[in-house]
């Protein structure tokens, strides 16, 4: 732009005529397809299609017809209220100076604050702790340094905060606003109503912010010394306490400390840290050694949700089933009316829920057994007696015997589920006593029928 | 677009310990020069030199001047060369001016005589101190406009000038230069002046150290005209002591002092850690060699110097320094200065301000200093804000940095409707500066 203007050429962009020529001439330079832009320009690649300054452009002389010369002449500025005549250099063409204002006065903006007159201020503007000077100084000052208060606060002859010169200058600015509005409507979307200044607020941002910063590098240290040092000691509470009570492990959690630290850096540490949150329940003993896996790999996330724990117990538990165990289980669930994830998940509810699922995994294989047991107890008695009149007594035997056998079965189901829910225990135990002698062959078959037709 | 508009404005910088005079929109002043002046008592000559007239006399005719009628010289050149009775006085105390007839003959020379312009054709724009009081300000303005009748005027302080030159409108300048160290907050473009720092400890205290030390160990420093070298054979040099008994102590103490600093700039270094008599007493010494042909060796003493300015009692343990302990016992090092103007700032800009820290001044172009600070002041600053202490790499720029600041302020275009004109102090008077020159 410099150079333009010193040679005196033209300061528009390029005319139509020339641009018509060369684009054709850019259009044979464009990048070949196939490559993108980008790789196309670590090759080389084309120069900028738009240059800022054309080159054949510069090589012109200005055109002869104007007489361009350079003259020190002098030149007032609106901006300044005064008449004030400095001298600089001037582009002269045809012995015509230029004419209009001081190309740089429209840089002059200032804020328009607003000036009240005497009762404007007796009527609106009263305040017990500012004087009608002090309130005066301050709007001068404003107009004066544009808003900055950083600044005027430096400048203010009494020592006041920033906060307190910003209140008093928004409040007095909002009352006057809208002490002098013809009605409250027209005033609204004035930002100076609509969003008035919180000095509680920023008092108390501020001193947060203060604290911030008034930490040390030194203390800094000394604090994350201080918290590893913590987390150190936890966690070797932690391992001492797991070894201890093994049906009893306690993940523990460290929660989020980087928060805390920024709000109260002066706390001792003992708030921030050992924050132990017991998400399981107490294990059967038959999968403790699950559980405590489960276990260490929940500790090592910092935060999770209980739903997930849940999940990955009740996975851990199940992992010596099958999958059709598993649906079964879940099957059973659902005929019993319970969702398969608890709906409200507490830490009584999740631990009961564990339990219920390890109930009746337990009382579903024991029931395997019990078929295996009888379909070995059966062809043992089948193959022994071979006739067939005596089968029929035999079977009824059997099924006497069957029935004397299920009950045991049953009371011995009933035993680990004592801790739990007892209602579902109840409701089948006796529908299964009930329909094991209303089908004495097929033993093999009867879990599935029981499940069909059961409850 | 381009922002500057030049209306060949003067920028002038009159420091403690140089006066920086120039056109504005250069990017070094034209005439730089010792802001001390030689100064002949009329009375003391027409006393002693009543039989030789070999001095001029200045036919003043005004002889009811208390201080009677003297004769100044003024300029590199008129101080180098040795007079007898000339005493070597200076316009400024502690910062601020107490003998305006000296300003005004400093100001003369640097018209006249350096940049040979006349002053009624171009607006003025002064460097001022970062913390002058009102009386001076409106000295300043009433001296311009009543003797030299300039067009325009405009006082800015030292701590904006150098914020401007690193192209910043918000950071903490600090200013170490001769006569004193200041360490001022800049927000926006004006000065904080509750948080400003003050501390007399500057380049010349430490030279005033050096040369304490150097006498306490022996070395002698002769001053240039008090002695002649002959050269007996070729390479061979020979050294006769002058004695020219009508030199002042003042005088003598000038030239001492020029080449003691000397030796500082060349040899002295800012230790990387805080310096402490028992690591550094075995370290290599470095020669220097005096005008004379003497060469000393200058071991500790190279850290022990730089090192007062973080840690200003140290200067206590030199023999011979203890008259200045009430000074030094007061003032505090610099990274303690920087961090405490910054805490007496508004929080909202601290972040700021801690990420540009400007160093100023002909002593803050001392080697490693600005690595020793950054490292001082990371330890000390909150961990929240990120601390960057930056310098220009040209020595040159760093002392001159507040007339650089200055040559580019007045050469903006939208700088012009701030001056302080003749016909605004006319209608308004002199303490109309304060409005017009925040």
């Amino acid at each position: 732009m410099d150079a333009k203007d010193i040679l005196g050429l033209p300061k528009t962009p390029l005319p139509i005529a020339q641009e018509k020529k060369s684009r054709p001439h850019k259009d044979s330079q464009r990048k070949p397809d196939g490559i993108s832009r980008e790789v196309y320009a670590l090759t080389g690649g084309v120069a900028p299609l738009m240059p800022s300054i054309d080159v054949s452009q510069l090589k012109r002389r200005p055109p002869s017809d104007e007489k361009i010369t350079w003259q020190w002449l002098p030149f007032t500025s609106s901006a300044r209220k005064d008449n004030l005549q400095l001298y600089h250099w001037v582009r002269v063409v045809n012995g015509v100076p230029p004419t209009g204002d001081y190309s740089f006065a429209k840089y002059n903006k200032s804020v328009d604050v607003i000036r009240y007159t005497d009762e404007e201020y007796a009527k609106y503007l009263t305040d017990p702790k500012w004087t009608k000077e002090e309130t005066d100084q301050l709007f001068d000052l404003c107009e004066r340094f544009d808003l900055r208060f950083i600044i005027i606060a430096d400048r203010f002859p009494t020592p006041r905060t920033v906060e307190e010169l910003k209140d008093r200058y928004y409040s007095a600015s909002r009352a006057i606003l809208v002490a002098r509005a013809p009605s409250p409507g027209e005033v609204a979307g004035h930002p100076l109503v609509k969003e008035p200044y919180n000095v509680t607020h920023e008092i108390e941002r501020k001193r947060a912010l203060s604290m911030v910063l008034s930490q040390t590098k030194h203390q800094e240290r000394k604090d994350a010394e201080v918290l590893a040092e913590a987390k150190r000691i936890a966690e070797s509470r932690m391992a001492a306490r797991a070894a201890e009570e093994p049906d009893l492990p306690v993940p523990s959690d460290i929660g989020p400390e980087s928060a805390e630290r920024a709000v109260g850096p002066g706390d001792t540490i003992s708030p921030s840290n050992v924050q132990v949150h017991a998400a399981a329940a107490a294990p059967s003993t038959s999968v403790i050694a699950d559980n405590s896996s489960t276990l260490a790999s929940l500790r090592m996330l910092k935060v999770y949700l209980r739903t997930y724990a849940l999940e990955q117990m009740v996975q851990a538990a199940s992992s010596s089933a099958g999958l059709r165990t598993i649906k079964r289980v879940e099957q059973t669930l659902q005929d019993l009316g319970i969702n398969l994830k608890p709906k409200v998940p507490t830490k009584a509810v999740c631990a009961e829920h564990l339990e219920l699922r390890k109930e009746i995994l337990t009382l579903l294989n024991l029931q395997k057994q019990l078929q295996y047991k009888e379909a070995e107890g059966s062809s043992f008695r089948d193959g022994s007696y071979g006739d067939m009149p005596g089968t029929a007594k035999r079977s009824q035997r059997a099924v006497d015997q069957d029935r004397t056998f299920v009950p045991d079965t049953i009371s011995f189901g009933v035993i680990p589920g004592d801790r739990g829910v007892k209602r579902e225990q109840k409701r089948k135990g006796p529908g299964r006593a009930s329909e094991t002698p209303s089908s004495p062959a097929g033993a093999h078959k009867r879990p599935r029928k029981m499940k069909a037709s059961d409850l | 677009m381009y922002g500057g508009d030049e209306v060949s404005a003067i920028v002038i910088d009159l420091g403690s310990h140089t006066c920086k005079a120039g056109y504005a929109g250069e990017d070094a002043p034209k005439a730089v020069f010792p802001s001390v002046v030689g100064c002949i008592d009329q009375m003391d000559a027409d006393d002693d030199k009543e039989n030789n007239d070999s001095e001029t006399n200045n036919n003043n005719a005004d002889s009811n001047k208390p201080k009677g009628k003297r004769k100044l010289y003024v300029g590199s050149q008129a101080l180098g060369f040795r007079r007898d009775h000339m005493e070597v006085v200076s316009p400024l105390k502690d910062g601020v001016v107490v003998d305006w007839d000296i300003v005004d003959n400093i100001w003369d020379h640097a018209f006249k005589d350096c940049l040979l312009i006349d002053p009624k054709e171009h607006p003025m724009l002064l460097a001022e101190p970062s913390s002058n009081t009102q009386l001076q300000r409106e000295k300043i303005a009433e001296l311009m406009f009543e003797k030299y009748k300039v067009p325009a005027l405009f006082l800015a302080k030292n701590a904006v000038l150098t914020s401007f030159a690193s192209g910043r409108a918000t950071s903490v300048v600090i200013d170490s230069g001769g006569g004193s160290t200041t360490v001022a907050p800049v927000h926006d473009g004006y000065v904080l002046q509750k948080a400003v720092s003050f501390s007399p400890i500057g380049g010349e205290f430490l030279t005033d150290c050096l040369m304490k030390s150097l006498e306490s160990k022996g070395i002698l420093i002769k001053p240039r005209y008090s002695f002649k070298r002959k050269e007996i054979q070729p390479g061979v040099f020979q050294t006769v002591d002058v004695d020219l008994p009508h030199t002042t102590e003042s005088y003598k103490l000038y030239s001492q002092r020029v080449i003691a600093s000397d030796i500082k700039e060349s040899v002295c270094r800012a230790p990387d850690t805080p310096y402490d008599e028992s690591s550094y007493s075995n370290i290599p010494m470095t020669p220097y060699e005096l005008p004379d042909g003497q060469t000393i060796e200058i071991g500790a003493d190279r850290f022990k110097i730089p090192d007062i300015l973080f840690n200003p009692s140290l200067a206590q343990t030199i023999p011979g320094m203890d008259n200045f302990a009430e000074i030094s016992s007061s003032a505090r090092g610099l990274p303690q200065m920087v961090i405490e103007s910054i805490n007496r700032c508004d929080v909202d800009i601290r972040k700021e301000l801690f990420g540009s820290i400007l160093l100023a001044g002909g002593t803050a172009s001392m080697q490693q200093l600005k690595e020793r600070l950054e490292k001082d002041l990371l330890e000390e600053s909150p961990q929240a804000a990120r601390v960057k202490v930056l310098a220009s790499g040209n020595a040159t720029e760093r002392r001159f940095s507040v007339w650089i600041g200055g040559s580019i302020l007045a050469s903006l275009g939208s700088f012009q409707q701030m001056w302080f004109s003749k016909s605004e102090y006319e209608e308004h008077g002199a303490s109309y500066i304060q409005r017009k020159c925040p």
